[in-house]
């Protein structure tokens, strides 16, 4: 692929599926800082990977799996920074847990509870969350489909658990 | 609110935040500029390095030790002899370790699966654990260097006691380390004394990450 066709081919699928990049580093990266960080890795490796496209896949497939690989290999590097965040967070939410539960805060606490999931977990529940057909999660993840179904029922039922303790 | 509330909410917010995130395309220009970069390429010339100076490193020893073995074995310091040869053989095994670790940077891919590449991220990380109990297995080596002649009749009581005592300590750490320096007791006091620090965190996180891998695999 030429220079300037990449260049082009890679702004449109960066403005078509930017989406995915934020919902990881959302996912990822609950400090605002590190989160244009970790975009930005993502947006090199896809750069980086562009002629490994393989089109017997979707385009959100291959996409998805840069990001989550960049993001679970980011967040290693990040472990002590992300530590130190985390206490403020905690604190943060468990101010506003006295206020009375409204659907921003209900969705505060979906995230608190997501970032409290081991790293694979977390992507599954994005995945999840983003409405993705079991298939194509197994796609992404690398496991099998009826794999996919028993690790979401089980990451559903913890963080339903959580959301029992908050009443 | 239910769980398809939620969902819902989620993806709303999500769409909405996406409607405010713009990116400057101009930017891929810079991207066009920059020279192929791996995510794990920081960690290849140190590997590589570490690979040239054991080949030279365990080729000098082979180098000296052939003909001794073969031309002057009956003269040679036998405690000296066998403690450099089972010295280089150890370095021979941890120089092993490292060209593993080399072909695992080649083969890590980011655009494959994520149980995959993360497997494989994680087992290239606590590779790093098996060049350390190789360290410490060189242990016992390092305190038999010196010894001389018979030692029950050449040495006096006290220099054997002491020098046997020494040796089979070290002798004893470093067995104990070598079987016990593991995935499943990464959690144990002493563990976390040897390996506390800030460049032994990513090796903890990818020992988590590992077992989570398994659990993954092992799921029906």
């Amino acid at each position: 692929m030429e220079q300037s066709t990449q260049q082009q081919f890679f702004g449109e699928i960066i403005e078509q599926h930017k989406g995915i990049l934020l919902r990881v580093a959302r996912i990822y990266c609950p400090h605002h800082d590190d989160r244009q960080d970790l975009i930005q890795e993502i947006m090199i490796q896809i750069w980086q990977s562009l002629h490994k496209y393989n089109n017997q896949f979707k385009m959100s497939t291959f996409l998805y799996r840069i990001a989550l690989n960049v993001a679970i290999t980011f967040f290693r590097k990040n472990t002590r920074r992300r530590n130190r965040h985390h206490t403020l967070d905690d604190q943060v939410l468990l101010i506003s847990a006295d206020t009375g539960p409204g659907k921003e805060q209900q969705l505060n606490y979906l995230e608190k509870f997501i970032n409290e999931l081991k790293e694979i977990d977390k992507a599954l529940m994005l995945l999840y969350l983003e409405d993705k057909s079991h298939a194509e999660i197994a796609e992404i993840m690398g496991i099998s489909v009826s794999n996919v179904g028993t690790r979401i029922g089980r990451i559903k039922e913890r963080i339903k658990a959580r959301f029992s303790q908050l009443k | 609110m239910n769980e398809a509330e939620l969902k819902n909410l989620w993806l709303a917010t999500s769409q909405k935040m996406e409607a405010q995130f713009v990116i400057n395309i101009k930017n891929t220009e810079d991207f066009a500029r920059m020279k192929t970069y791996h995510l794990l390429g920081s960690m290849k010339p140190i590997k590589i390095f570490t690979i040239l100076a054991g080949l030279l490193w365990v080729g000098g020893g082979i180098g000296i030790l052939t003909p001794v073995y073969l031309f002057a074995f009956e003269k040679a310091n036998k405690y000296f002899l066998f403690s450099v040869t089972i010295q280089i053989v150890l370095s021979a095994i941890a120089l092993f370790v490292y060209v593993y670790q080399l072909v695992l940077i080649y083969q890590t891919e980011i655009t494959e699966p994520i149980l995959k590449t993360q497997e494989r991220l994680a087992r290239l990380r606590i590779s790093t654990l098996w060049v350390t109990r190789i360290l410490f297995l060189q242990l016992p080596v390092w305190t038999t260097f010196w010894w001389y002649g018979n030692p029950f009749t050449d040495w006096t009581l006290l220099q054997l006691l002491v020098s046997f005592s020494v040796t089979m300590l070290f002798a004893a750490v470093a067995v104990w380390l070598f079987f016990n320096i593991k995935f499943e007791n990464r959690n144990k006091k002493w563990f976390r004394l040897i390996f506390d620090g800030r460049e032994w965190s990513p090796l903890l996180k990818s020992m988590e990450i590992l077992e989570e891998v398994e659990a993954y695999k092992t799921a029906k």
